[in-house]
């Protein structure tokens, strides 16, 4: 810490003494109507080329300029610009509240974020507003999140039924997810149909893909940054929605009028409704259903001291026969406290938890087992933010996270087959610190570099295993509490630059290193809720890897047509799969099944977006490869992962001819997942079985599939204001492949065949969304 | 904890009754192999004779007709005996001498084409089945399952083999038969169903189970072979060849195993 504020002094103290007759304006950007902080707004000042800057996480701003007469010219995409007219005689704190006004209709209105896509130093960043959000069309109406940002390019998604997504030929463990800074270990619901976000208490969603500011860190391959929203502190809205498969309510208002604000907002599915109408006996004696919760709230404590409380929980239920049930859930909590030291140093202290687990239960037969496993974070981390000057800011800070991995508690009845075993705990320590500059050097050029350095420390109690090629262990050793195990250090540069061409388009070039202590332990093709996180240890590596990309941004037309071309490359180190046969579960020696291995990835991605007038909506386009290499699988030859991906597409229109009726529509190709099917079979004991010849040798058949919806806008009443929305996932019915599975023919004891499986065909849906 | 397994059945089996998912046999690609050698051989504790067979694979789009491989020498070393085996039929062969004992090493040796093939495999204590009877399945369709019970000896790692058959004919779709460890169930008086296909059992039918106490190696091998051949495979690992107990990558594996029997009669 010491050396940090060292260096700090050291990059800021030359450039602060220079300065003369600087001021600066500080204050805080908010939407008028509903006193929700607005992220990423742009403040610029009309008089001085060059002198700008943008609202943070907290919608908070600081600009300092030489002393004069200024006019300040505040925008947000969605919102009327407000001009101020300032005179800089000395520090000035100004809040803003902008009126927001549809961005759709006004083309006059300069949108914050598009400017930001061509200034912004770091590439590889993709946010969503909300309003996008909800105009995509998705399966059985639910607007989601995570289903969104696999329409964006770099992004792959994991097929019908699986929520995990992959960004630039990385592994869905590989993904940082942030709910208000808590990491959410498992992003889905109902085994991957839906993802744990609703999108109603969402504010704000950012994609990294692989240039993460030096602020975060943790996994290789993003960062997916999702910020609940705050509430309305000026009055009490109420707004809901009923759909085929779930209903959600959202709640919020002022707590003190203008000083703060509560949201709660819930959702629950009810298939498991419909499943009791079945008249199946077995089917509709299961159960299927999810909920969740998100709430906030916030209380400005004075002028310069914010403190905020947010809260999420989730849980599945998965019920078949009362023979088999399996719950699983998040919860996060964060306790935020910002504070203002002065105009130019803004800071962030949160308190965070994060817990996820599952259980399960097995009833059969007198065999009655229970399964209990969680992993639970605790963490506290300080971000601060320095305003060195105009175009010039120091973002530093530092993060340590305890997290507590419960592997396995299996309880088994008397009579059971099975013995009851504690798979014992794991305890770790995760510190990091980091540095990082954001500095205009000039009109043209923009840096953002910085420094992460992180140490992870696993500790006692317990006993820790060392084991030979083959998996047996050859010796045990056993610590105390708090005893040191393992520790990793490590020290990851990022690095950013921007060369603006000219007023419309820019160049961008990136290296990043990034590190992964845990590790998501899966050896199913698909994500299942019971996948296991696990520390890195004596016997496994922290993973690595590097990141070069560069990109080229251009908009026109007046910021009505976006357009960006990117190119990675991506080497990872340490990379995790399993030995022949491996057994993950109940598994005190879980680590002798792995082996290691390197991969890499590279492609070039193509954006192309229409961000204003009555036809808006994207088209992404990406060309990639994603080889894995392992020592112990295919002879040690590269090999394509399975979410290796030639072409991806996806194009997104949505059409509001008027103010009554929005419609849009959505199409995706794409390659399909690289799979392992037999070449060859052989008769064991009158049985055929199958022969395989490499790892991931096959193709599934291509991934096509168009989506629509429209919405309609009701009359609004007095205060009551609701719009239906009718849409078709998979408008085309088309049969995209789940799985295919090689088996003997049924009608033919001599032949065998392939037998593909597809989840969804056409799925209609509506939904009836109020608000008053 | 089979159950485990089995809960991607479920959705993919509600996703179909619910009418939005479907099936289909479609027509694949798929490359040729060279032939490979592929070799079975059990000795158990059950008089001779004992039987190896040498065949080779096919390409997966061929008929079910694997080329039996003849000409081998083949040689059953083990409890003081030494036993070269005799061709009975094409790639077939037979021991004449050699007996199996629990407790004692086998070991195989196979010379074909140009190449040596061993292995070696020890046969477990036998553990007793107690007892065997037979329930509905509780999963979607009205089809029965066996179960076994027995009692499984602490402090030693035991593994089985079950093979089902109705009326003295193996079971179509018991695959390799079924497996089972003891890593999590020491000790333990152990009830184990089989999840066989059993649509064809009816009444009055003998259905026979045959419990096989096998080692470690093998266990592993058709642990991975059930889990590739599994009817549910869309959720398992990535599949690939089970780590065979024979040398110079020969598929297949050898077995020295003691085998138990018992029937009953459906009602």
């Amino acid at each position: 810490m010491l050396k940090i504020i060292f260096l700090l002094t050291f990059l800021t103290g030359g450039m602060v003494s220079m300065a003369q007759k600087q001021h600066t304006i500080s204050g805080t950007v908010k939407d008028q109507k509903t006193g929700e902080v607005l992220i990423g707004a742009s403040i610029i000042l009309l008089e001085q080329k060059g002198f700008g800057t943008i609202s943070n996480g907290y919608g908070f701003f600081s600009l300092t300029a030489p002393q004069g007469n200024y006019t300040l010219v505040i925008s947000f995409s969605g919102y009327t610009n407000d001009t101020l007219e300032i005179s800089l005689k000395k520090d000035i704190i100004k809040n803003i509240n902008l009126q927001p006004g549809g961005a759709m209709l006004q083309a006059i209105t300069i949108s914050g974020r598009s400017k930001n896509s061509i200034l912004r130093t770091l590439p590889g960043v993709q946010s969503l507003s909300v309003e996008e959000i909800k105009n995509v069309p998705v399966i059985f109406g639910e607007k989601d999140i995570l289903k969104t940002i696999q329409l964006l390019p770099g992004v792959k998604s994991g097929g019908d039924g699986q929520a995990g997504f992959y960004v630039r030929g990385g592994n869905a463990d590989q993904n940082l997810i942030l709910l208000d800074g808590a990491t959410v270990y498992n992003a889905s619901h109902l085994l991957g149909f839906f993802s744990t976000f609703n999108s109603d208490a969402i504010k704000d969603v950012t994609l990294y893909k692989g240039d993460m500011p030096a602020e975060y860190g943790g996994r290789l391959s993003s960062l997916l940054d999702i910020k609940m929203n705050d509430g309305n502190n000026k009055e009490n809205k109420v707004s809901g929605g009923v759909g085929l498969i779930a209903s959600h309510l959202n709640v919020e208002g002022p707590i003190v009028k203008d000083k703060g604000s509560f949201m709660i907002s819930a959702r629950r599915t009810y298939a498991d409704l419909f499943v009791k109408l079945s008249k199946d006996t077995n089917l509709n004696r299961s159960i299927l259903y999810f909920y969740d919760i998100n709430a906030k709230a916030n209380y400005q404590l004075g002028p310069k001291d914010k403190l905020f409380l947010s809260a999420y929980l989730g849980k599945d239920n998965l019920g078949f026969l009362g023979l088999f049930g399996i719950q699983w859930g998040n919860t996060t909590t964060t306790l935020r406290y910002n504070h203002i030291f002065s105009s130019k140093l803004f800071s962030n202290t949160s308190l965070i938890y994060s817990n996820y687990n599952y259980n399960i239960s097995v009833t059969q037969s007198d065999n009655s087992v229970t399964d209990v496993s969680k992993i639970k974070d605790f963490s506290l981390k300080e971000d601060l933010q320095y305003y060195v000057g105009n175009g010039h800011k120091v973002n530093f800070g530092f993060d340590a996270t305890q997290h507590i991995f419960a592997p396995g508690v299996f309880n088994s009845s008397q009579n059971s087959s099975f013995n009851s075993l504690t798979i014992q705990n794991k305890y770790s320590l995760d510190l990091a610190a980091y540095l990082s500059d954001e500095w205009n050097v000039s009109d043209k050029i923009k840096f953002n570099y910085g420094l992460r350095l992180s140490s992870f420390i696993l500790t006692g109690p317990g006993s820790f295993y060392r084991y030979d090629a083959n998996g047996n262990t050859i010796d045990t050793t056993t610590y105390s509490s708090g005893k040191l195990v393992k520790s990793y250090t490590s020290l990851q540069p990022r690095f950013a630059s921007t060369y603006q061409l000219n007023r419309v388009s820019s160049l961008k070039f990136s290296y990043s290193r990034n590190v992964q202590y845990l590790h998501l332990l899966s050896n199913s093709t698909g994500s299942n809720p019971t996948d296991l996180w696990i520390p890195s240890s004596n016997n496994v590596k922290p993973e690595l890897s590097d990141q070069v990309s560069a990109g080229y941004y251009r908009s026109s037309n007046n910021n009505q047509y976006e357009f960006s071309g990117e190119i990675y490359y991506k080497y990872l180190q340490n990379q995790i799969d399993y030995k022949n046969g491996a057994e993950l579960i109940a598994n005190q020696n879980v680590e002798s099944q792995l082996v290691y291995g390197i991969g890499r990835a590279y492609g070039l991605e193509l954006y192309a977006k229409k961000k204003l007038g009555k036809l808006t909506g994207w088209i992404s386009y990406t060309l990639s490869r994603t080889e894995r290499k392992f020592a112990a699988i295919n002879n040690d030859s590269w090999f394509p992962a399975r979410q290796d991906e030639t072409h991806s597409l996806s194009v997104v229109g949505i059409y509001k001819p008027n103010t009554k009726w929005t419609f849009s529509a959505d199409f995706v190709y794409n390659t399909g997942n690289a799979v392992t099917w037999p070449s060859g079979k052989y008769n064991v004991n009158g049985n055929t079985v199958f022969y395989y010849t490499e790892r991931n040798g096959y193709r599934l058949p291509s991934y096509n599939r168009m989506d629509v919806s429209a919405i309609l806008q009701g009359k609004k009443r007095g205060k009551y204001d609701h719009s239906w929305v009718f849409s078709i996932y998979n408008l085309y019915a088309r049969e995209n492949p789940y799985f295919v599975q090689f088996q003997d023919d049924p009608d033919n004891p001599q032949r065998t065949q392939a037998v593909q499986y597809s989840l969804f065909r056409l799925i209609p849906s509506v939904t009836y969304n109020f608000k008053f | 904890m089979q159950y485990l397994k089995r809960k991607y059945l479920v959705i993919v089996s509600v996703a179909l009754l619910l009418g939005i998912g479907c099936k289909k046999v479609i027509q694949v690609n798929l490359k040729n192999v060279t032939p490979r050698i592929v070799i079975t051989g059990e000795v158990n504790n059950q008089p001779g004779p004992y039987i190896v067979t040498i065949s080779k694979t096919v390409n997966y789009t061929s008929d079910n007709a694997f080329p039996p491989v003849s000409g081998a020498l083949v040689i059953i070393a083990g409890n003081g005996n030494t036993d070269t085996l005799t061709e009975t039929s094409p790639g077939t062969y037979a021991t004449h001498t050699i007996t199996g004992r629990p407790g004692r090493l086998y070991s195989l040796y196979v010379s074909v084409e140009g190449k040596v093939y061993t292995s070696a495999s020890t046969m477990p204590q036998p553990v007793q089945l107690d007892s065997i009877g037979y329930a509905a399945s509780n999963r979607f369709n009205d089809k029965i399952n066996a179960i076994t019970y027995f009692q499984d000896p602490p402090d030693v790692s035991n593994y089985y083999q079950f093979n089902e058959y109705l009326n003295q004919t193996q079971f179509q779709n018991n695959r390799v038969g079924s497996v089972f460890d003891d890593r999590l169930s020491d000790g333990k008086y152990i009830t184990y169903t089989l999840y066989n296909d059993s649509t064809d059992i009816n009444k009055g039918d003998t259905l026979t189970i045959q419990m096989n106490c096998i080692d470690e190696n093998v266990y592993n091998y058709l642990n991975t072979l059930s889990s590739i051949t599994d009817q549910n495979s869309f959720q398992s690992p990535t599949p690939d060849n089970p780590t065979s107990n024979i040398s110079n990558n020969a598929l297949g594996y050898f077995s020295a195993n003691t085998i138990e029997k018992q029937s009953v009669i459906i009602r």
